[in-house]
Parts: C-alpha cells; structure tokens; sequence
C-alpha cells in the first residue's frame, strides 16, 4: 500500500473508531435527500430497471448503470461540506 | 452451478440460504451485524475498524463483503469475495456498507425475511447507541390500511407543480385577518401532514373543538375544490374559545395568530401523551403538534456590570416581535443597511432595513440604564446590568412579527418602512453563546440552522381601515397571492418587495429525535 492509502486506510479506521463515520454518513444522507438527487437517482434506477426488465435486473446491474451518474450528480456545495466536517473532525483529532 | 433466477415480484429470499438457517444461525448473523455492519459500542467500532479489510489486498473500499460461512473479507468489485465463495462453496456473503445479503448462486442480492429482521434490529440497536437516531423508512401499508386502500380506489396524483391545498377564503365581514392566517397555518407542511394523516384523537366531548376544525379545513383544502371555502364554523369557534377577537371589526392577523395557536394547543391534550403513556398535564412542558411544531425557546442573559455573574433564563415563544426603525422606542444604534448586511442574501437598496438588522437589533446586548437596577445575586444589592436575547431553541417554524402597529399613549400610527427579508434565513449568527459548542456544529457548517420562507402575511391601508392579503408557497419555489376568495399566482419578486408583517420560516433541515 503507498502512503496515500495508507493515510486513508488511518483516516477511515479513526472516523469509524469514533463513530464519526456513521455521522457524516447520515448528513450526507440528509443533504443528498434536500437536494433532490435521491429522486434522480430513484428515477435513473427506474429507467435501468424498465431497460433490463423487471424480472431479469439485478442489483449489480444497477451498481454498474447508477454509480457513474450518481458520482457526477452530487453537488459541490454537499462535497465541499463534507470535506470541511472532516476537516473540522481531523483538527479535533490531530494524533493522526 | 449456476441457476437462472425465478421471476418474482415481491421481496423473496432464495432456497440456497437454507443450508445457512440452520442451528445458531440467528445469534451468529447477529454478530456480524454488530461488529462488522453496523458497529453500535466503541469496542465493536474499534475492531470494526482494524478488521475490515480485504483479506487479499488490504483495501478498505471497494465494497468489502464479509463470508457468512467463514471468517473473511474480500472486495466486491475486485471480486475478491467472488473468488472466495467459489473456492470454498460458501455461497452467502454480506455487504459490509448496507448490510444485504449476497447469494453467490443466484448471482443476486436477495431479501430472506427473517434475515432482513435481524438485519433492521441490529441497525436500529446501533443507531441508538451511536445517538444518530431513527431514519426515516418508508411506508409500508399494514393489512387494515391495505383494505381500505382497496375499499377507496379514488386516487389523487401529486405531481410537481399541481395546485392542491390551494383554496380561497371568503370574507365574512373584516376577516381577512383570520384567512390570512388560516392561509399560513395550511400551507405549514408539518401541521398538513399530522391533519392529513389523522393523527387528531378528539378527547373533547362538545363540539367546539378548534383542532377538530382544523382537521376538516385541512379536508376542505386538500378536497380538490376550486371554489372559495366559507369558514363560519372557524369564525364561531374562534369567537367562542377567544372573545376579545369577537365581533366584525377588523383584527390584528399577529393577535389571531397567537389567540389561535393557544386554543390549538389547550385543545390538543387528547394528543398528547409523555413517555410513560400517562396525558401530559403541564401547559408549560407539553409535546402536543403546535408545540412540536412553534415553540422556541428565548433565553435572557442579565449581566451584573459589578460582578459579572450571568442570571439566565428561559421562556418559551411562538413568535418574535421585532421593534421597526421609526418607531418611537429609541432604537438603531446600527445604521441601516450598515456593516456585511449581506449575510442572507437580502436586497440592500440602498439603506433599506433588512430583517437581519432587525434580529441584530434584537439580541444585541442592552444597557438596563441606573434607573432600571436589578438585584444581583452575586453581589446580594441592586446593580446596573445589561441584558441580551438570543435564541436557545428555535422552533421548526419560526414567525416574525414586524411591530407595525404603535399603541402608545401619544399617538396610534401604522409603520410603513420598507423591512427587506430573504428567502433563505440563517439563524447562527442569533443563537445562544454556547449553543454551537454543544450541538458540535464545526465551523461553517449551517445547515441545523437554515429556515426557508413560506408565507408571508400583509397589511395595506390605515390603522383605521386596512386590509390583509398573504402570499404562501407551495413545493420549492411556486408562491400564490391570497386575497379572501381570490388566489393569483405570484412571483417571488412580488413577494420580496412587499411590506412584509408577519413572516413564516420553516426549518430546512429536521433532525429526528
């Protein structure tokens, strides 16, 4: 592993030790919902869904269809958030 | 071996979790959900967070899937863990980020209903713990509810710019007052849902129950009709439980407003029950929707210029009266329009009040002067002291209320001055000292603050004769004029530039508790 994901790997470790992880993930959650995009998204997934057919899609093949857009879709303002309270949480925690 | 998976249309598990189900299953799933799905203690965080990682290459990403048969992690999108269930024919494995269940033989997530059980307890035990508290799931319908569904095939579709909830009111002799607050209180998404969605036990055995009425104007509201609503069971109701407001002379929209808030509230007991299931009996700490819904709390902080020492205290509010430059109580030591106004975003033309300085105005610490002395209990004699207001609750919906109206001794007059208010509020700048320490709010971040707004209630004319209109927003950015019977679109220019006397923000953000 290169220092990069090693620094990760340390960063994650400590947000989930400190249950920091589940927080921003609920923000995060709340933030996508306040902004519509879980709507884009449900309606992307509709159109895989209608496109494969009901019977025969599965999850994976919405994972493959929806990540890239759902990337692409989040709004700066949310990134630019999250990355402060890890910021803000980082400095809090400076052992790292 | 791979199977070809059966079409179904309902959450299913598969046949291939039998082999899995069997002895000890239930407290082993549980296991793994709490220490590798949903870690709820800081052991299990701890471990959680050394452990999970691919036991082929170490990354922590890239959807790490645990074996249900065996201890081990592998990448879902390096197929690792694929790799993994071929080698050892364990076909189930779990997904460490949401917890569903992967069938390696069906090539599918699948949904075992005793499985997503477990699965919904450990998260919500977890959760709990964590203090992040309940999310929010969708609906689904019990067996009664189904049944009634079924009985009433009539469906009414939402879509993103239908007008439903729109309706006008009729005048019924200087009520206007009344309607433009009955036009506010409708278009107050909190309130339409708890009425829409009967959460009103009457417990009141006449009658003249006012949240009963509200219940039905809600019905009238929603019902889909067009024509202007006549409201003369609210009128003799209100008339009835608030006599001052008797009468067919024009009211203040501000006193009705209170007047009915507090009725709402006392005849909300039914609704009303604490943790123990026993009716909560004090008026001061009730958990009824109006409360829910308007209360704030107002914390003053009197400070002896002696010793220091800060006396607080805490009242609760439904609204928050701001004095008007203009006005005869000496005033703006601020000069209007004055250092970065523009922190909500308001029209600044040129030396136009906004509402921030009247909010500024409002929590700025004040000089109780040597006539006013308090006793200090510090210092056990009567000292000057200074006083300051800031927020130490806000309410989910937030009412200002621009004193407009001068009642004094000398001289009864309406104040016209034009008070810019923004679309969006933020509220930080007002909140009380040690309030961002102890919600944890990291700096710049806002967004347990922030208020939209959706109505706005008006004034035109005299004190002598005057008459109230409203503007109200539906969805994210329609508004409508209301005018008695007559509803007109507007814009939000319309809306920004009027005179503004009551203004409705609504929380943007809700936290579940």
């Amino acid at each position: 592993m290169n220092k990069d994901s090693q620094m990760r790997a340390a960063i994650n470790q400590k947000l989930i030790e400190m249950g920091e992880r589940e927080r921003l993930k609920e923000l995060l959650r709340a933030k996508l919902v306040e902004c519509g995009w879980k709507d884009q998204m449900k309606a992307q997934c509709k159109d895989v869904i209608r496109e494969k057919g009901l019977e025969h899609v599965t999850v994976e093949d919405l994972v493959v269809e929806i990540t890239p857009k759902g990337r692409a879709l989040v709004p700066d303002s949310v990134k630019k958030e999250l990355l402060q309270r890890i910021r803000a949480f980082l400095a809090q925690h400076s052992t790292l | 071996l791979i199977s070809k998976r059966k079409p179904q249309l309902l959450p299913a598990g598969c046949s291939h979790v039998n082999a899995y189900k069997v002895d000890n299953w239930r407290p082993n799933l549980r296991v793994i959900y709490q220490c590798f799905v949903w870690s709820g203690s800081a052991e299990t965080r701890r471990r959680k967070a050394k452990s999970c990682i691919c036991h082929m290459c170490g990354a922590h990403l890239n959807r790490l899937h645990s074996c249900l048969y065996c201890v081990f992690f592998g990448c879902f999108t390096k197929k690792h863990i694929h790799e993994h269930a071929k080698n050892k024919r364990h076909n189930l494995a779990i997904d460490l980020l949401y917890g569903g269940i992967y069938c390696f033989v069906c090539q599918d997530y699948i949904y075992d209903k005793d499985m997503e059980q477990i699965a919904k307890e450990e998260q919500r035990k977890a959760w709990k713990l964590q203090g992040v508290g309940e999310k929010y799931s969708t609906w689904e319908p019990t067996k009664r509810e189904l049944d009634l569904l079924r009985h009433n095939p009539k469906r009414r579709k939402m879509t993103t710019n239908c007008t439903i909830g729109l309706r006008g009111l009729i005048n019924l002799g200087n009520t206007c007052f009344m309607n433009c607050i009955v036009q506010a209180l409708t278009h107050t998404p909190l309130l339409r849902d708890f009425f829409l969605s009967d959460r009103h036990k009457c417990e009141m055995q006449s009658n003249s129950c006012l949240v009963c009425e509200m219940s039905q104007l809600f019905q009238e509201f929603y019902s889909g009709h067009r024509s202007p609503h006549i409201p003369f069971r609210l009128l003799h109701l209100v008339w009835t439980h608030a006599r001052h407001l008797a009468g067919y002379e024009q009211q203040d929209a501000h006193e009705f407003l209170i007047a009915a808030l507090d009725v709402l509230h006392r005849h909300c007991k039914g609704d009303t029950t604490n943790d123990n299931g026993k009716k909560a009996n004090n008026p001061n700490h009730c958990n009824c929707i109006i409360d829910q819904i308007f209360t704030g709390g107002l914390q003053s902080d009197v400070t002896c210029q002696v010793c220091h020492g800060v006396s607080t205290t805490i009242d609760p509010f439904w609204d928050i009266s701001l004095d008007l430059p203009g006005s005869s109580t000496p005033f703006w030591p601020l000069s209007p329009g004055g250092d970065g106004g523009t922190v909500n975003g308001e029209s600044h033309l040129s030396g136009a009040t906004t509402l921030t300085d009247c909010l500024r105005r409002f929590t700025r610490p004040e000089h109780l002067g040597s006539s006013a002395k308090i006793k200090c209990g510090g210092c056990h004699s009567y000292q000057e002291s200074t006083k300051q207001l800031t927020m130490k609750k806000l309410p989910i919906v937030a009412c200002f209320h621009l004193k407009r109206f001068e009642h004094s001794a000398k001289l009864r007059r309406k104040i016209t001055t034009y008070v810019s208010f923004p679309l969006e509020l933020d509220m930080t700048p007002f909140m009380a000292s040690r309030w961002a320490s102890t919600n944890y709010l990291p700096p710049g971040l806002y967004v347990l603050v922030r208020y939209a707004l959706f109505a706005v209630v008006n004034h035109q004319g005299t004190l002598e004769s005057g008459h109230y209109t409203s503007f109200i927003r539906q969805h994210k950015d329609q508004w409508f004029k209301c005018d008695d019977a007559i509803i007109t679109k507007a814009s939000i220019k319309d809306v920004l530039d009027s005179e503004g006397y009551l203004l409705f923000y609504h929380k943007q953000f809700l936290e579940y508790e």
